[in-house]
């Protein structure tokens, strides 16, 4: 009995050292978003716990949209929509996975993001409209950690605000058969909610799909698709 | 008081000579000598990595990593200060476009308009450009302006080929170098940043081939077009392994102070 029970020990750890090994998941290819979303929720479907002055503002840009004033929004010029809510866009996206950088190329304007793998989150840098972002393997889940943001851009398709101190965390799970992906978003910003949230998003693999020259400058901005 | 005068004459002589053995006169189209016809002059570009980066990778077929060009021409023609072999025509609309860019309203192209610069221009930036390469295909994510090209090596032209900015490219090894075939390309982009004119027929061949032992990757451009051009024709460029640079956010949109009005490039 005792021997049985070093016998399975040494497998146990043999198990874990051979998973360390093991390459991580191939996340490559193109991916569009399952279910569209509109205004986020957190995973067990409330609203997001905004601060009472975070509220008015996400309440002033829903008057303005009610209104058809969309300029809150920088995606009606082209900009960058910022995360997450990129990626919750109805545009598909490809990942091209290297193992020092996890590439996203959007069809939406083109528009690229890296994240540097097992790299430190800087603690002094511009903002970018995209942030900054890092990635680690956690197990077999892709984990990417990103700060760095304009506050001028919105966290969702309904206007949800935040400032400066917005930290993403994107946790990406691959399913069995390798044809969906699971996307859980905790979303910190404590000048904006009253406490870290998270969301959750899916994606199914779109084998065989090219993602064609989308050029939101040479569309007019009445043609521009609304999300 | 006279002196003065003398002095202060003599003066200004030396500073102006000082001043033109400092910036010799511009290049003028094909040597014209016309002031009207004043080329940009090109910059010097990306010097190679600084001591202490990462070697080159010598793999000659891993293009991947961060490239940036080592000189950059305003003008594309088969020489610099020479122009593309326009027809009669379209060199006439070159000369149009390089004097409205002297008097100070330059014509409005794509790029001004943060669209796509199109070919070959894309690939004359001073911005670096990275090569994400994946079994099947190149990626070409570019700084300016995200431009994005796809290259892809698992197929040929689809037969009816969509006319975008930046076209439809495949591309196979021949050896050590990669040829790159592009069609498909709308005409709303120049040729070049001074305005040769291309039209939905060009055709662009693109030879890469790594030197330097990595270091460096030469580009031979060839420019085909039976609308705009009297015959095709070649350049040379190369680009520095750049290992050092990481590619940053560009976002033309944001501050797009050189909007078009009119068809003209206004500063606001």
């Amino acid at each position: 009995m005792k021997r049985l029970r070093l016998l399975l020990s040494a497998a146990a750890l043999g198990a874990v050292s051979l998973n360390a090994l093991a390459d991580p998941p191939d996340l490559s290819g193109v991916w569009s978003i399952t279910t569209h979303v509109g205004a986020l929720k957190t995973v067990d479907g409330h609203a997001p716990p905004l601060t009472p002055e975070a509220m008015k503002v996400f309440e002033a840009h829903r008057a303005a949209a009610a209104k058809g004033d969309y300029s809150y929004d920088g995606t009606t010029e082209c900009l960058p929509p910022g995360l997450p809510r990129l990626m919750l866009m109805r545009e598909p996206f490809e990942i091209l996975q290297k193992p020092k950088v996890i590439y996203f190329v959007h069809q939406l304007n083109r528009l690229p993001r890296r994240a540097y793998v097992d790299e430190a989150l800087p603690t002094d840098v511009d903002p970018h409209y995209l942030g900054y972002s890092v990635a680690k393997w956690d197990g077999d889940a892709l984990v990417i950690d990103s700060n760095g943001f304009e506050d001028g851009t919105v966290l969702d398709n309904a206007g949800l605000p935040h400032s400066d101190a917005l930290h993403v965390t994107e946790r990406y799970e691959l399913s069995k058969d390798g044809k969906h992906l699971h996307l859980k978003l905790t979303i910190d910003d404590p000048k904006t909610f009253t406490q870290a949230w998270s969301a959750q998003a899916d994606y199914v693999k779109k084998p065989g799909y090219e993602l064609p020259e989308d050029v939101c400058a040479a569309t007019p901005p009445d043609k521009r698709p609304r999300s | 008081m006279r002196n003065l005068i003398k002095t202060s004459l003599m003066l200004l002589g030396l500073l102006f000579a000082a001043a033109t053995m400092a910036a010799p006169p511009p290049k003028t189209l094909n040597d014209s000598g016309d002031p009207t016809l004043a080329l940009t002059p090109g910059l010097r570009g990306a010097d190679k990595a600084p001591p202490g980066s990462p070697p080159g990778n010598p793999d000659p077929h891993d293009l991947n990593g961060v490239w940036w060009m080592s000189g950059y021409q305003y003008l594309l023609g088969p020489e610099p200060g020479v122009a593309p072999p326009l027809k009669p025509e379209y060199l006439a609309i070159l000369e149009r476009r390089i004097r409205a860019k002297n008097r100070g309203t330059p014509e409005a192209d794509a790029s001004t308009q943060c669209m796509p610069h199109g070919m070959p221009r894309i690939m004359e930036s001073p911005y670096p450009i990275e090569i994400v390469q994946t079994p099947e295909r190149l990626t070409f994510l570019h700084e300016v302006a995200h431009n994005l090209r796809r290259i892809w090596l698992n197929r040929d032209h689809p037969k009816n080929v969509p006319h975008t900015f930046l076209g439809d490219s495949v591309g196979h090894w021949e050896g050590d170098t990669l040829v790159v075939d592009t069609i498909g390309l709308n005409d709303r982009t120049f040729i070049d940043d001074e305005g040769s004119s291309h039209s939905t027929q060009e055709h662009v061949i693109e030879r890469y081939r790594k030197i330097d032992n990595g270091a460096t990757l030469e580009l031979i451009m060839t420019v085909e077009d039976p609308v705009t051009l009297e015959h095709p024709y070649s350049y040379r460029r190369v680009f520095r392994w750049r290992p050092d640079v990481r590619p940053q956010e560009y976002v033309c949109e944001e501050n797009n102070r050189n909007a078009p009005v009119n068809g003209i490039t206004v500063a606001k």
